[in-house]
């Protein structure tokens, strides 16, 4: 990895030999070691999550077109996978579910058996409150409002760092303005919403400048923790701009969207191939609570699909050569009702389902039990019945991608198994 | 506008007046000696303690006007406030009450749903993103005077900043602060959103220095946190009800562990249990006018039911036929079925447990005296607690008497939160702040989004929570950007608080604002630090180079007399060096701390 080793050239880590290296942030001192100990550097994994923000109704992303109660629950928002049903027709997955027209763009990857997908997933709280539900899924524990940390946060504790293999700044990034839920805790977390600003702003040679004052400073001060996040800071900025590409050029020629998630992912891509050391990447998505006209094969269901869909595949061809180590996830706080409501949308319901991309999925598949929608079958005669609980399917994916070890404090109050999404 | 230094005249005045009142009973001196502080000393940790920030001027008056003295001064807070008062005049609505709000700053749905009631416009018009759908939503609410609840939310913002930088009552905003953080609610649940900036101005702030049941109470029946953590939908279980709605045991749960006893208070779930049955029927007055009519008429006709009475108390509701009427049992205490009294008297009981009087004196001993305080102070400082039945004033009384207030070792032992650092960069400047939104940002960039802190727990007070690598930068960034209004909406005068005396050097700057803004620092370790890197470095040039002026040497300069446009530039660049020092100081460790 050239661009780990321009980074310690001139990180000044001739200061190794007069063993200062107390003194130097661990994950530099962790980069220098492994550079002299383990010239093949062991890349590290990557998850990529993107929150669907609103309750995506996953019964039109997914839709199970056999079933003729879905389809009389739904004169107006239906789509059929006969090509002859006029407009678009649903993309057929296995003879059972069909994925919306608009996320064609994920049916390479599906037939590929590298995207899987979970039906009736969410949560064993029933809440239908957008705040209780996100935060519920975020923090992990349905049933606990208190609990201080996120789930995603805990794990980057949980994935065996040690000396050999420490945290960077970089290790958990959110691409929003603020840290989401999901990345709260004790583990450090950045929340930045553009790469070029992590640096000290300013014009020309006043920004070294400054810099160098503000380290001196830094440097000097007697407070512990002042001193060494200081430290962290600045050789975390270093490296950060001096990988930053000013023309960032995806690889295989790809055009990210100019959503705000295109524009997140292709930042999470740009992190990914700095070498920065990041593990674990926070997005979202926004727009999902279709409660009026979420329209059918155009509209605004459609708009946001296909907003998702070409993003994550601009991402995913981006990744090519990194493809055996980055997982991306989707996720989203319930579904929607199976009826359609009085306005031509959906209202808050109960199961969604999720979509996860990987080399390593048990692709191909669409996971999880969901029983025809005859109105016994549904959750308070309304929903589609949650029947893998999120967790089942995150700590799946953070023990076989992560390499999360202890489940009980990524999740607790939970000791359910897997539903093999993930091969082996 | 007002600047600090006005704000200083004026508290100066108006000590004068309230002078007999005061001096009549003097107070027994802090113990700030025995730890080897000096007058001075004390005086600025009792103001890093209790404002929002200050400068030398503060500490040179209040050990004029008396440490303790002032401090009592502060705990009464009446200090008046005019000056405030007309600046807060523009953000005037964030002080409505719930039912006006909901009038005037109506949530986004409900103005969806008012348009399509009204026939406003038709019902498959309704897409959030179309253009024609976006200008019926500005017509129609321009037409109705009604405005986007999020204008609410920025001008209550607004008013944060704006009182913490100005009002003479620093001691009652800061604790405001405490307790809202401590009853957190947020501005990311819609449904509470709209009554929480009059849940800080009308709930929290009249009880911040009151007594501590009184504040919970109050806390419990405003709807902001009614609908925050669920109590308002919490009913009695019927097993045979259509809809399955029933007992919501979150607020039940968050009084006793993050409002009272502390996780670790001795309750179990059956606790909560038994405690959430006994709020049943506790929720919020309906403003919206949607579909309560009858809940309400119901209400209005059991309110003097003598045997099942309703409540109505200004915004909040006792539903009696919501409420469980069963026997309950917390923590050992029988609760016989006595309607809304319940619920006041479970509060009153949690309020006066010794648990929470521990869990509370150590909250505050870690906001007012350091991360890990010493154990002897919160047992002193609870046993005031509970003697006094939950005095706040007294509990923060016996805090300041206590020689471990006064350690050396909690001197600056604090890490100044985002806002405090903003706020406090304010004050040490006697800056105006001409756009506080703006501060805002950069409050929010530094890793504080005030009012959006999702979970109940409020933010964490911990120095390692605000000091990370991403948030240090935005830090620095802060300091350099903050003497240009463009980016942090304040205006400073950085000569006129030098007495328009322009320092000649950035090393004499560095002298003059240190002197300001870091009135404790040894002043010549940092000109030892830094001097030699701004002046070797060429600081001055290439300040000039960036901030664009054409620039002729500064010893041409005094040569000869120069020509105004030369004088302009020649300010301008001075200014920028000026800033830049300002900056620096701002952005160094030393200013991150409190």
């Amino acid at each position: 990895m050239y661009t780990r080793r321009a980074f310690l050239k001139s990180s000044g880590l001739g200061l190794l030999g007069v063993g200062l290296i107390g003194g130097i942030p661990a994950f530099v001192a962790e980069a220098v070691a492994r550079e002299k100990n383990n010239p093949l550097y062991s890349k590290r994994k990557v998850i990529v999550c993107i929150f669907q923000r609103g309750a995506m109704d996953g019964l039109m992303a997914v839709s199970p077109f056999e079933d003729a109660y879905f389809r009389e629950a739904r004169p107006n928002l239906f789509l059929d996978a006969a090509k002859s049903a006029g407009g678009g027709a649903l993309i057929d997955l296995d003879g059972r579910f069909g994925l919306h027209p608009s996320m064609k763009a994920f049916e390479s990857v599906f037939r590929d058996k590298r995207l899987a997908i979970v039906h009736g997933i969410g949560s064993p709280n029933t809440t239908r409150s957008h705040f209780d539900a996100q935060d519920y899924m975020e923090s992990g524990t349905p049933f606990q409002k208190n609990t201080t940390s996120g789930w995603l946060n805990r794990a980057v504790g949980l994935m065996g760092h040690d000396h050999a293999h420490t945290t960077t700044p970089f290790s958990a990034v959110s691409l929003t303005p603020a840290l989401p839920r999901s990345l709260y805790g004790h583990n450090e977390a950045l929340a930045i919403s553009d790469l070029k600003n992590f640096k000290i702003q300013g014009n020309g040679a006043v920004v070294k400048q400054n810099a160098k004052s503000f380290e001196e400073l830094y440097d000097q001060t007697s407070v512990d923790l002042l001193r060494d996040t200081g430290k962290g800071s600045f050789e975390a900025m270093k490296l950060l701009q001096r990988n930053l590409v000013k023309d960032y050029k995806p690889a295989n020629n790809v055009v990210y969207p100019t959503s705000s998630l295109g524009n997140s992912l292709k930042q999470v891509a740009q992190l990914i191939k700095m070498d920065v050391g990041l593990e674990v990447a926070f997005t979202e998505s926004n727009g999902w609570d279709t409660h009026y006209n979420q329209g059918k094969d155009t509209g605004i269901f459609a708009r946001n699909v296909a907003d998702l869909t070409n993003c994550i595949m601009a991402f995913w061809n981006d990744m090519e050569a990194y493809q055996d180590d980055v997982l991306v996830m989707t996720m989203t706080e319930f579904g929607r009702t199976v009826h359609q409501n009085g306005t031509n949308g959906t209202d808050h319901g109960r199961a969604s389902c999720n979509f996860i991309l990987g080399n390593h999925v048990d692709g191909g598949k669409v996971h999880g039990i969901v029983d025809t929608l005859a109105k016994e079958n549904l959750e308070d005669g309304r929903d589609l019945k949650v029947t893998t609980d999120f967790r089942s399917v995150f700590s799946e994916v953070a023990e076989k991608h992560l390499k999360v070890k202890d489940k009980k404090e990524l999740f607790p109050d939970w000791n359910g198994e897997g539903i093999g999404v993930m091969k082996g | 506008m007002v600047t600090q230094g006005k704000r200083i005249i004026l508290l100066f005045c108006m000590l004068l007046g309230l002078l007999p009142v005061y001096s009549q009973k003097k107070a027994k001196v802090f113990p700030y000696k025995g730890s080897g502080l000096s007058k001075e000393e004390a005086a600025m940790h009792l103001l890093s303690r209790f404002t929002y920030g200050y400068n030398v001027k503060d500490v040179q008056q209040i050990q004029k006007e008396g440490l303790e003295k002032w401090f009592f001064r502060q705990l009464q807070a009446k200090g008046e406030d005019k000056e405030l008062e007309e600046m807060l005049e523009p953000y005037a609505d964030a002080l409505l009450d719930n039912r006006t709000v909901v009038q005037k700053y109506p949530r986004g749905p409900r103005v969806r749903r008012m348009m399509l009631d009204e026939g406003y416009i038709p019902q498959d018009s309704v897409d959030n993103k179309s253009k024609f759908y976006k200008a019926a939503v500005k017509n129609y609410m321009a037409e109705k005077g009604i405005h986007p609840e999020q204008e609410l939310y920025r001008k209550f913002i607004a008013t944060k900043v704006l009182r913490a930088a100005f009002s003479t009552n620093q001691l009652h905003e800061v604790m405001t602060d405490f307790w809202f953080n401590h009853f957190n609610v947020s501005f990311t649940k819609p449904q509470s959103a709209t009554f929480i900036p009059s849940y800080e101005n009308h709930v929290i702030r009249p009880e911040a220095l009151g007594r501590f049941e009184d504040l919970l109470l109050a806390t419990a029946k405003s709807p902001a946190m009614l609908l925050y953590l669920d109590n308002a939908s919490s009913k009695a279980e019927q097993p045979k009800a259509k809809n399955k709605t029933g007992i919501n045991e979150n607020y039940a749960r968050e009084l006793m562990e993050l409002h009272t006893l502390g996780v670790d208070g001795g309750y179990t779930q059956k606790d909560v249990s038994e405690a959430a049955r006994i709020l049943t029927g506790w929720t919020n007055y309906p403003m919206n006018g949607y579909g309560n009519t009858n809940f309400i008429k119901n209400i209005e006709k059991s309110l003097n039911n003598p045997k099942n009475p309703s409540v109505i108390d200004g915004d909040f509701i006792f539903a009696a036929s919501r409420h469980d009427k069963g026997k309950k049992v917390v923590l050992g205490r029988h609760f016989e079925n006595n309607g809304y009294n319940e619920g006041v008297e479970l509060i009153s009981f949690l309020a006066s447990r010794p648990q929470a009087a521990r869990f509370i004196c150590k909250k505050i001993a870690v906001r007012f005296v350091s991360d890990d305080p010493d154990s002897t102070l919160v047992n002193e400082m609870a046993k005031t607690f509970l003697e006094s039945k939950g005095d706040i004033k007294k509990v923060l009384t016996a805090m300041v008497y206590s020689p471990e207030f006064w350690r050396k070792d909690n001197v600056y032992s604090k890490v100044k939160t985002p806002f405090e650092l903003a706020i406090s960069s304010v004050r040490a400047l006697d800056a105006q702040v001409e756009n506080p939104n703006r501060l805002v940002n950069w409050v929010t960039r530094m890793g504080e989004k005030k009012y959006y802190y999702i979970a109940p727990t409020g933010f964490p007070d911990k120095s390692s929570y605000w000091i990370n690598t991403g948030a240090l930068l935005n830090r620095m960034n802060f300091g350099l950007s903050f003497t240009s209004s463009r980016a942090s909406g304040v205006d400073v005068d950085l000569l006129e608080l030098t007495g328009y005396r322009e320092p000649e050097s950035p090393e004499q700057a560095l002298e003059v604002y240190a002197a300001l803004l870091l009135p404790s620092t040894d002043i010549e370790t940092l000109k030892n630090r830094l001097g030699p890197l701004l002046t070797a470095q060429n600081l001055q040039q290439k300040v000039e180079k960036s901030s664009g002026g054409k620039m002729q040497m500064m010893r041409d300069m005094e040569k000869e007399k120069p020509n105004s446009k030369q004088r302009l530039n020649d300010k301008k660049s001075n200014n920028a060096m000026l800033a830049q020092v300002v900056g620096l100081i701002i952005g160094s460790p030393e200013f991150q701390r409190r």
